[in-house]
């Protein structure tokens, strides 16, 4: 027999409040260790985000730049418009390699798979320009001419969900007759939700001529990102975001939310802590006498502490442990709830648990189980032979 | 034969408020190697306390104490430990058994503590001296009294102490158990260990070699038993 034996029967002795304080640190784990997991995973999801922009700068209307960030890169409706006048500004400065138009907007369409109206985005792009941005872009069938009329290219994702192939003509909508000239393959970011069409035919359908939402500005020297946006701000009504601002202000407002779950998570942390504590000292206080009898067949205090410290860190371990599998089983549902508390989410999953995590995590709890049983072990350890038997004489 | 308690002057005084309550008063007590010692008295008369100062879990407030030659007055907490657990064994009342723990591992127990080789055998051997070789897998639950009583004495007994204390061990058992209980510190004292056994029944401490009794805190009679049972066994003859 062991100390570990010891404190490990012992707690099968009160198993409803054993498992009630198992429960208690499982989930302040599991709860500590999914927003951990999310954090690292939320910052690497928005990163590819924004990279597969592809893009630098962007130009946009005046307004909220982060509304409209926002809105380039998971689509909507822009509500103001840039001119071909701010395009031709825009491509006059220095160190540009590339500004390219864009109209986004939205539409609403019949869902193949359900038959009810939702609402689909739509980019009036410029061909040419959009593939030296987005270089990874592949095609099946073909891409189409920016004065080519009646074509389209639609997103992986959306194509495989409207069971569009290439040769599909849209049966109703603003893009009613429009045929599917090429597939995108699989790009993994938002562009898979995507139709696309010329610039020209967008603003045609839509009736915004000579209208643009964007201006998506590619640099020639990436060193010289806060130069040219500088230039670029200087030009009336519009409006300059860089990538590293939308990343910067994202992390910033995620953090924002993020502190506040912290703070939650500690307060909900502490509120376990001192539940485990309570126990303790309830278990401790009801074995006083057995403490004494301990003591007089030879434990020590020390021993005694031992004991006591033994059974906190065992119950912590334990509960570190459920906690850390709940949150492995069930951090999407944890990612979720996370994602509607967040001002901006990244569309794929942002979970990311390292083992690193997974280790601190129970590190974490046996220090926690530490901590909780230092007073209680210092207690009852304190307690001279005679006081423990005689405190529960009967 | 040689002096393994030797207490001179025993006092203990608890406070409560301005008042002081005299637990023992000028106690002078001996018990030799090997001996069986009874302590009787009405409840209230310092049979527990004398029991717990003699075995080192109180400490005097006056007076010296000598076990197996050592001076306790002055020992420190960690010397005291390694004292109770070479020399005494103690038995309780209240058994406090660990209820969780089997026959077997409550008897144990103490070599969690004492760093001592408990070997199976050893225990498998204390479980037979105690009558309990067919009981060691049960828990205390399922355990009479009279059991439970047997696997406390084998608790007592593992570290192989020179010294048993029993503080009232027949006081939760029916009078048949008790006799039993008796009989078993009769035959661990054959075998050379000492035993100072508090209880609350006259019939039994008239078992013992010497049997003392206690009243207010004082020693107010001392009677050698053995010495009268060996004269009358002379005056029958």
């Amino acid at each position: 027999m062991n100390f570990l034996t010891l404190a490990a029967k012992n707690l099968l002795r009160r198993r409803g409040r054993t498992l009630l304080t198992f429960l208690g640190v499982a989930i302040a784990i599991t709860v500590l260790v999914s927003l951990l997991s999310l954090n690292s995973g939320y910052e690497k999801e928005l990163n590819k985000e924004v990279n597969s922009l592809g893009v630098h700068i962007l130009a946009v209307p005046k307004g909220c730049p982060y509304e409209a960030a926002s809105l380039v890169m998971h689509g909507g409706v822009i509500p103001d418009y840039l001119s071909a006048f701010d395009l031709e500004n825009i491509s006059n400065i220095k160190g540009i390699d590339l500004a390219t138009p864009m109209l986004m907007h939205q539409f609403i369409g019949k869902d193949a798979m359900s038959g009810e109206d939702v609402p689909y985005v739509v980019f009036g792009i410029k061909i040419d320009e959009t593939k030296r941005l987005k270089s990874w872009w592949k095609v099946e069938g073909r891409y189409f001419d920016d004065n080519e009329t009646g074509v389209m290219l639609v997103g992986r994702s959306l194509a495989e969900e409207q069971n569009y192939s290439i040769g599909t003509v849209m049966l109703s909508g603003p893009f009613k007759n429009f045929t599917i000239v090429g597939i995108l393959e699989q790009t993994g970011d938002q562009d898979d939700q995507f139709h696309f069409v010329s610039l020209a035919e967008a603003q045609r359908v839509f009736n915004k001529k000579n209208k643009i939402t964007t201006i998506a500005v590619k640099v020639k020297d990436v060193g010289k990102i806060a130069a040219v946006s500088e230039q670029l701000e200087k030009i009336p009504d519009i409006q300059v975001v860089t990538m590293t601002q939308i990343m910067g202000t994202i992390m910033n407002l995620a953090g924002s939310a993020r502190s506040l779950l912290l703070t939650v998570i500690a307060i909900a942390l502490i509120i376990s802590a001192f539940g485990i504590i309570n126990t303790l000292l309830m278990s401790v206080n009801e074995r006083t006498r057995e403490f004494g009898m301990m003591k007089a067949i030879g434990a020590s205090g020390m021993d005694i502490a031992k004991i006591v410290l033994t059974e906190t860190i065992f119950l912590t371990f334990i509960g570190g442990i459920i906690g850390t599998l709940v949150a492995i089983v069930g951090s999407n549902l944890i990612e979720g709830f996370v994602k509607g508390m967040l001002p901006y989410s990244p569309k794929g999953s942002f979970v990311s648990l390292s083992p690193e995590l997974v280790v601190f995590a129970l590190v974490f709890s046996v220090i926690l189980g530490f901590l909780c049983g230092l007073y209680p072990a210092f207690k009852s350890s304190r307690l001279t032979p005679m006081e423990a038997i005689r405190s529960g004489a009967d | 034969m040689s002096e393994i308690i030797e207490a001179k002057n025993l006092t203990k005084i608890y406070r409560r408020g301005r008042e002081e309550i005299y637990a023992l008063k000028d106690v002078d007590f001996l018990v030799n190697n090997g001996e069986f010692v009874s302590i009787i008295g009405p409840s209230g008369s310092g049979k527990t306390v004398l029991l717990n100062v003699l075995g080192c879990l109180d400490t005097p407030t006056k007076g010296s104490l000598r076990l197996n030659g050592i001076e306790t007055s002055g020992l420190k907490e960690k010397d005291l430990v390694r004292l109770r657990q070479d020399n005494i064994g103690f038995v309780f009342q209240q058994f406090y058994l660990i209820p969780t723990l089997t026959a077997r591992e409550n008897i144990e127990l103490p070599l969690l503590f004492s760093r001592k080789n408990g070997n199976r055998s050893r225990i498998d051997e204390i479980l037979e001296r105690v009558d309990l070789g067919n009981r060691s897998e049960h828990l205390p639950g399922q355990l009479s009294g009279g059991e439970m009583q047997r696997v406390a004495i084998g608790r007592a007994l593992i570290n192989d102490p020179e010294i048993i204390l029993a503080d009232e061990p027949t006081g939760n058992l029916d009078s048949g158990t008790s006799k039993k209980i008796f009989d078993l510190f009769r035959e661990l004292n054959n075998h050379g260990l000492t035993l100072v056994v508090v209880t609350h029944s006259p019939e039994l401490a008239r078992q013992a070699h010497k049997m003392y009794t206690l009243s207010d805190g004082q020693i107010v009679r001392c009677e050698d038993l053995a010495c009268r049972r060996f004269k009358y066994t002379l005056h029958i003859l």
